[in-house]
């Protein structure tokens, strides 16, 4: 190991004595740095990646939507599961509707789903919590929790449900509602989806909104490791003109952009944690210099040149970058594993705990980092480091051996 | 005189004071022989460090020269292979024991491998510290400090030792153990000895003694 190297080792981690003040204060600065710009890239990262996944669970990647309804979709169903890259396609109708129970009204969010093919684009049964997806036929419905807990309605109850279209009809005839059993209640984990929506067969949402053996738009699940985009290009060639395939991402293009804007701008921000880090590191190196000018001395009477005796400093704002990094990853990834325990003993004494599901539409924080973040995190951390190694390692190799001996 | 291994010729160093100008170093010339002791005294400011450091590399005279007989190497790694320093401040680096504080001179010059590594504890050894290699310098006495630096100038089997009042900081005893370790490892190692004291006992225990007065050698 060069004598640098090994010198640097020694003076930022004695052996044999009191871990050095220098050490110590380095690099927990930079482990907060690190982790704070961890936990942060990796919570507003969840909330889009929660997103996704939540959007994707309930209808699948690519959508099809249409001016109007989409007729003969049977044959559109057929074209789309034939091109590359589709794993299945299900058709939906959705709108609102009013439902009351024992007199108490509510406006839900109805999606029709066609029980047949459901299960090619997404599995609804892990979101059940009570009743079964299996009892969902014409004459019944499963309701979001957060519209079974308004409403007060429990399972096998039946409620009465009102579409627009009746709102159509003439003053004289007598507006009749349909009855429909609730069989099930199901959870999403969601805010908006789990707040006030009812699931029903696509032929009673067929017949509540008149559609006549149309649908509003088909889901479609793509194969895994097949891209959003590429695919919805795909689709696209093979539909008729009236149609048109939306990747999740296109339907939520402004929402996404305003989260990766925030995330460009947070990952901005906080880089200045480091970098304040880093400058902390290049004034405690700093006076590590003025503390062994006369050891920069015997250096150069040894022997040392003025390059190696520059690397011997410059390696100690590595080292405290490197072990800074490592703890900051450390600990930024132990926050967030535990980041509801922590969130949840916040709330508890704050009391915040339902205004932020109200608006951040998760019940929980979510976290989702990706490979890349950590990777510019890491690299941003240790080329800040190296550069506050730079100039008090310039200012020792310029100390003349015989200055630096004579000093006091 | 045996051969000489190091010359200097009307070396001459001025410093600047202020708007003063203060000659240290008037015109000295010095030969030293292979295998030589020689000693420099005289009072303080009357240049002996200076002119130390000017044999040493670790400063350049204004005027003069100097020549290091048979070293084909330059600047740094010149004082690495040709030179051992000892100095009255020892300078033991505070955070390695008193064995690689020995082995960071050759660790310096190629890095330490089993040879350095048996050098160095043999060495520490020879000034009496072989129970005392893992200890910190902060673990160790003033007198133990320079047996260490001594031990530490000789790590890399120089031509010429250099010794700076290496017993200024020591008691009159330890002083002249050191003296005597110095002269000891000397003629046994046959290195060329410079020793810079105020001690006219010590300065005359060496083959030869200098005294530098206002500049120059009288």
């Amino acid at each position: 190991m060069p004598w640098y190297f090994y010198l640097a080792l020694k003076q930022l981690f004695p052996t044999g004595r009191r871990f050095p003040f220098f050490t110590a204060i380095s690099v927990v600065s930079v482990a907060l740095g690190v982790a704070l710009l961890i936990v942060v890239l990796g919570v507003m990262g969840g909330f889009a990646y929660q997103i996704r996944q939540t959007i994707i669970q309930t209808e699948g990647e690519i959508q099809i939507k249409a001016r109007g309804s989409i007729g003969n979709y049977h044959e559109v169903v057929r074209r789309i599961e034939a091109v590359p890259g589709v794993a299945g396609a299900s058709p939906y109708a959705s709108g609102m509707l009013m439902v009351v129970y024992q007199n108490k009204p509510s406006f839900p969010l109805m999606r029709g789903l066609d029980m047949a093919s459901i299960g090619h684009v997404v599995s609804l049964e892990k979101f059940v919590t009570a009743g079964s997806l299996d009892a969902l036929d014409d004459d019944a419905v499963i309701l979001s929790e957060g519209l079974a807990d308004a409403l007060g309605v429990p399972i096998g109850a039946n409620i009465e449900v009102y579409t627009p279209l009746m709102l159509a009809r003439r003053d004289s005839e007598v507006i009749l509602p349909h009855t429909v059993k609730v069989v099930g209640v199901m959870r999403f984990g969601h805010q908006e989806l789990d707040k006030s929506t009812i699931y029903c067969t696509l032929r009673l949402a067929q017949e509540l909104y008149g559609l006549v053996g149309d649908v509003h738009g088909i889901n479609i699940r793509i194969q895994p490791g097949a891209k959003e985009d590429e695919v919805a290009g795909r689709i696209n060639a093979v539909l008729p003109p009236d149609m048109r395939a939306f990747s999740w991402m296109d339907s939520f293009a402004d929402f996404l952009t305003v989260l990766k804007l925030e995330k460009n701008m947070m990952t901005f921000v906080l880089l200045f944690v480091v970098l304040v880090a880093a400058f902390l590191t290049m004034s405690l190196l700093l006076v590590l210099v003025l503390k062994k000018t006369r050891e920069i001395g015997l250096l150069g009477a040894l022997g040392a040149s003025r390059r190696q005796i520059a690397l011997c400093f410059c390696l100690q704002g590595i080292g405290v970058g490197v072990v800074g990094t490592a703890a900051g990853l450390g600990l930024g990834l132990t926050v967030l594993h535990f980041r509801n325990d922590i969130v949840r003993a916040i709330t508890r004494v704050t009391g915040g705990q339902e205004l932020m599901a109200r608006f951040y539409q998760f019940s929980e924080l979510p976290e989702h980092i990706e490979v890349r973040d950590l990777v510019v995190i890491v690299t941003a951390a240790l080329v800040l480091s190296t550069l506050a190694g730079i100039i008090p390692a310039v200012i020792a190799a310029r100390l003349k051996p015989v200055e630096a001996l004579r000093s006091e | 005189m045996s051969d000489a291994i190091i010359s200097a010729r009307g070396l001459t160093k001025t410093f600047l004071s202020g708007d003063r100008r203060i000659e240290v170093l008037r015109g000295v010339d010095l030969e030293v022989g292979a295998g030589e002791t020689v000693s420099i005294r005289g009072e303080s400011g009357s240049g002996k460090s200076t002119l130390l450091n000017l044999l040493a590399g670790l400063d350049t005279p204004d005027a003069g020269t100097l020549t290091w007989v048979g070293s084909a190497d330059t600047g740094a790694k010149r004082r690495a292979t040709y030179l051992g320093i000892v100095f009255q401040s020892f300078y033991l680096i505070p955070e390695l024991d008193a064995l690689q504080n020995v082995l960071m001179a050759a660790r310096i010059l190629k890095g330490p491998g089993a040879i350095e590594l048996a050098r160095a504890k043999e060495l520490l050894a020879r000034v009496g510290l072989a129970e005392r290699a893992h200890h910190l310098p902060t673990q160790l006495s003033g007198g133990e400090r320079q047996r260490v630096a001594v031990a530490r100038a000789l790590m890399n089997t120089p031509r010429l030792i250099l010794a700076d009042e290496p017993t200024g900081n020591l008691d009159e005893q330890t002083g002249g153990a050191i003296i005597e370790l110095l002269l000891g490892l000397s003629a046994e190692t046959k290195t060329t000895l410079v020793l810079v004291t105020h001690n006219v006992a010590h300065a005359a225990k060496c083959s030869r003694q200098l005294l530098l007065r206002a500049g120059q050698f009288s």
